[in-house]
């Protein structure tokens, strides 16, 4: 087998998992703090990538508008998930879960329609910013110079989790949370407030995702299902509830898939659910999760 | 027997409407008897035995597949294919169950929607076998229940039959059983019922008559294709019953009825289907849980307003 060959589907399973960690970093946050799992999650993904393509255009090659989009939809996108969890997502925290799982499916068919409604039905591709557009040499193959910078992007955003969640008063009240929501009530502080902050943070990080794989794939509807099931399945591979989880779990998934491509193509997309189900196999809970409470 | 005056009078309605309806309207009842069914046998699982699966798409598809591939690869008589399609679809109902269940709650929901992701895959890129995406179309069915009236005598036939046995699974001990195990899990266990073999056996059964339904979809429809298996299909029966109400046994089967023709209602008047849907689904699970059925007992009305009223005075107390 052909080094360079190897390297560059490795390297594409790590983009893959740079968007895909992002995506669930925000699922499994959510989860955490609030116990619910947010189907129209990826409905937010596929609102950032859609409004970059409205701010970029098609092709016109007005550069600098990238990086405007790209910090534009993120904050439209959180200030969507701030009005969704206002509206709708706290009054389903104490429901079961089925209650919980149908209103956010209710979200999902509701945003997808309106999305239609907005952009249409039609295929949209986005210009990166032409710093990050070309090839780089990677031995001997040539690779988009983009991929490398939505790698860094995740590790920034990791690392920005990180801190957060472990140097900040905020990040301290959100574990928490995690922890036992009701002893946190009483210390005073105000959980109501919290759980729409966490709920915000969620759909950030599903907008800094879908903006950063705008230039990468076909801007259009359905993008919000597709990434959902792949969120999912890192969420849960890595436990739910953990940031570190959901890092392990979207590096296992980008490693099968490049394994997948490289080994029998036509069945790569079917590694990302065998690797699921032998991941619960063993641990039903997930790799850093912790058995049901 | 309680209660068999409506069922029966539904299905003289039924056979008479068979003679009387235009073929177009009548095929838009098949559809419906073959979702009805699809939602009972999910409901098993979901109203019965208290437990979310978001792949049953995986059994309705396989059902499909079974008539469609077996006719394309082996001119395999439909009526083998009829047996064995439900067959199958235990078979793998015991795999995936199997697997899944040893997960609770959310996980469970997870990942038989993971296994259904899975076939799907299988379905899309197994292009040999399964034709990929453009699926299986032809004559596969026998040329008598391709004519409209008697295929839908024969899917109101199977959709009936089906239905009873079902109705009998829920009601022997087995099925009191499953929902003493949704009512109180611990409890059950420790009177010594094993919730493992109970829950993998509901599993199977609902398996089973998922695949059958995807038979009958095979009838109206002569074709399949992989967005049979996909996991926004495997949505569609949990919420016909959340909207017919799942604590009752036909109630998926009304929210199958009212799904179709609201979904054809709607359509005339407006592209929004989705949007249409979405804020309905909502109101539902917000202020109905009990469904439809709910709706129709004066408890449901009151405990719906008790929950609207709650829910004002805690905007009033935060407003």
């Amino acid at each position: 087998m052909d080094l360079g060959n190897v390297a560059i589907q490795l390297l594409s399973g790590m983009t893959v998992a740079g968007y895909l960690f992002m995506v669930s970093a925000g699922m499994t946050l959510v989860f955490g703090a609030m116990r619910v799992i947010n189907i129209a999650h990826g409905s937010f993904y596929m609102y950032a990538a859609f409004i970059v393509a409205a701010i970029v255009g098609k092709g016109t090659g007005a550069s600098g508008m990238f990086w405007v989009a790209l910090l534009v939809a993120p904050l439209i996108v959180a200030a969507m998930g701030t009005a969704t969890e206002v509206t709708i997502m706290r009054r389903i925290y104490t429901k079961e879960h089925l209650t919980q799982l149908l209103a956010t499916f209710a979200l999902f068919y509701i945003f997808a329609d309106v999305a239609l409604q907005i952009w249409g039905g039609a295929f949209r591709s986005v210009q990166a910013a032409p710093v990050l557009t070309g090839q780089v040499n990677v031995l001997g193959r040539s690779f988009p110079k983009y991929n490398f910078f939505v790698m860094g992007v995740a590790v920034v955003v990791g690392v920005a989790m990180w801190l957060l969640l472990q140097r900040t008063k905020l990040g301290w009240r959100i574990r928490a949370a995690v922890e036992d929501p009701e002893l946190l009530a009483a210390t005073g502080t105000n959980v109501r407030l919290l759980f729409t902050t966490v709920f915000t943070i969620g759909a950030l990080l599903a907008g800094v995702a879908g903006a950063v794989v705008a230039p990468l794939v076909s801007v259009a509807p359905g993008l919000d299902a597709g990434i959902l099931v792949e969120a999912f399945i890192v969420a849960v591979i890595g436990g739910l509830g953990s940031i570190a989880g959901a890092a392990i779990g979207a590096i296992i998934l980008g490693l099968f898939q490049a394994i997948g491509i490289l080994w029998v193509p036509t069945w790569a997309s079917a590694f990302t659910y065998i690797a699921m189900i032998l991941v619960l196999a063993v641990r039903p809970w997930g790799l850093l999760g912790t058995p049901e409470r | 027997m309680r209660r068999v005056g409506l069922p029966v009078a539904l299905i003289v309605v039924l056979v008479v409407l068979s003679y009387t309806l235009p073929t177009s309207r009548l095929l838009v009842l098949e559809n419906v008897l073959a979702l009805a069914l699809f939602a009972v046998a999910t409901n098993l699982l979901l109203g019965y035995g208290g437990l979310v699966s978001f792949g049953q798409a995986s059994f309705y598809g396989l059902g499909a597949y079974v008539v469609a591939a077996s006719w394309a690869h082996y001119k395999t008589p439909f009526w083998v294919a009829f047996i064995l399609a439900p067959v199958a679809g235990a078979v793998l109902a015991l795999v995936v169950g199997a697997l899944a269940l040893r997960t609770r709650r959310l996980y469970f929901a997870l990942l038989t929607l993971a296994f259904s992701q899975l076939f799907f895959t299988v379905a899309e890129k197994w292009y040999g076998f399964t034709q990929g995406d453009n699926g299986i179309f032809g004559t596969m069915i026998p040329s008598k229940l391709a004519e409209p009236q008697a295929g839908f005598l024969f899917v109101l036939a199977v959709t009936v039959i089906a239905m009873l046995i079902l109705w009998k699974v829920t009601e022997s001990p087995f099925g009191l059983t499953l929902r003493a195990i949704r009512e109180n899990r611990e409890r059950a266990e420790a009177l010594g019922v094993n919730v493992y073999w109970h829950q993998l056996l509901a599993f199977i059964i609902s398996g089973a008559f998922c695949a059958l339904a995807g038979v009958l979809f095979v009838v109206h429809d002569q074709a399949a294709y992989p967005q049979l298996l996909d996991w926004t299909k495997s949505g569609d029966p949990v919420l016909v019953s959340v909207i017919g109400g799942m604590y009752t046994f036909l109630g998926p089967a009304v929210g199958a009825l009212v799904y179709q023709y609201g979904h054809d209602l709607i359509i005339e008047y407006t592209t929004h289907w989705q949007l249409v849907l979405g804020i309905v689904l909502l109101a539902i699970v917000l202020f109905v849980p009990d469904g439809l059925a709910g709706l129709f007992s004066l408890a449901g009305w009151r405990r719906a307003g008790a929950r609207v009223r709650s829910i004002l005075r805690r905007q009033a107390e935060v407003g």
